[in-house]
């Protein structure tokens, strides 16, 4: 009767296994045979020293007519994670319009002024009344506090029409 | 002996659930598309060149995270889409972006060659449906 049961949690445990390392196994795979196809040196280790934020669209001075548009979000050597989740090298984007940087050291606001990007989207529809608008962007970590050295972008001005 | 129907009940649950992990629902309208290169876009060979992963309706989250509406970019080159329901083979032809990455550099042998990007959820397997981009080509020369 005890070899059964330990016959079966065996069998239950083997199946979990198996299960588990069919999942894990593009996983560990996946660093060493990306650089092999694409040559190591041509995208250098996720390290937020060296990470780059920055706006895929819209440009510095691009002029918007209508007033809404989306806001296409760039990050270089860093990667991208959902709030709450402690995974190193990564953060997650907040969108800063018509404002000055917040604290470096806490969780960045989070009103009209500060929008947040938590469920790790890397693109915003965004619509603004005419005029002049300022946009930055700035990551936050699992915590929406700024990394150490803060990873943000260039502020960039844009008119609407 | 009733122990013994609970042990096996047991395995059978743990081999339902693992099977089961694999159908991660597509959030509705998400959207993948490559926003660099553009297709039929020639590029110069020797040299690296970027490759945008667009995203919208849908958010990216690292490999092994369990975050609803999120996935991680794979890059297809010169190759079909994988079969459903499995994890998305790792070689030269079928790049992971376990980090979250949300770009990468590539370079390429002269010719032609194909482009695409597959969404993974947590555990490396396409969506349901899968959240592709249109496949396209470049050339290198």
């Amino acid at each position: 009767m005890r070899h059964i049961i330990v016959l079966a949690a065996l069998l239950a445990a083997s199946l979990q296994t198996s299960a588990g390392r069919m999942d894990t196994a593009p996983a560990q795979a996946h660093e060493p045979a990306s650089k092999a196809a694409a040559a190591p040196a041509l995208n250098p280790p996720l390290n937020p020293a060296s990470a780059q934020l920055y706006f895929i669209w819209p440009y510095d001075g691009t002029v918007i007519t209508g007033g809404k548009f989306w806001v296409r979000m760039g990050l270089r050597n860093m990667g991208i994670a959902p709030k709450g989740t402690a995974v190193p090298n990564t953060g997650h984007h907040h969108l800063l319009i018509d404002t000055e940087l917040p604290s470096m050291t806490e969780p960045i606001p989070s009103d009209r002024n500060h929008l947040h990007f938590g469920a790790g989207e890397t693109e915003a529809r965004v619509e603004l009344p005419p005029g002049t608008h300022t946009l930055q962007l700035l990551l936050g970590d699992m915590n929406h506090v700024p990394h150490k050295p803060p990873v943000l972008s260039k502020k960039i001005t844009i008119t609407v029409r | 002996m009733r122990t013994l129907f609970a042990a096996f009940a047991l395995a059978a649950l743990l081999a339902g659930t693992a099977g089961a992990a694999g159908a991660t629902p597509a959030p509705a309208n998400a959207y993948c598309y490559i926003g660099w290169p553009n297709d039929g876009q020639v590029l110069a060979a020797g040299k690296p060149f970027r490759v945008w992963f667009g995203l919208r309706h849908m958010g990216v989250a690292p490999k092994g995270v369990a975050f609803d509406n999120t996935g991680h970019h794979h890059l297809l080159i010169d190759t079909e889409l994988p079969p459903a329901g499995q994890p998305i083979p790792s070689d030269r032809n079928h790049l992971h972006y376990g980090a979250g990455e949300t770009e990468t550099m590539i370079e390429l042998a002269p010719g032609k060659h194909t482009l695409q990007l597959l969404m993974g959820d947590e555990n490396h397997v396409p969506h349901v449906p899968p959240v592709a981009s249109k496949k396209i080509t470049i050339i290198v020369k």
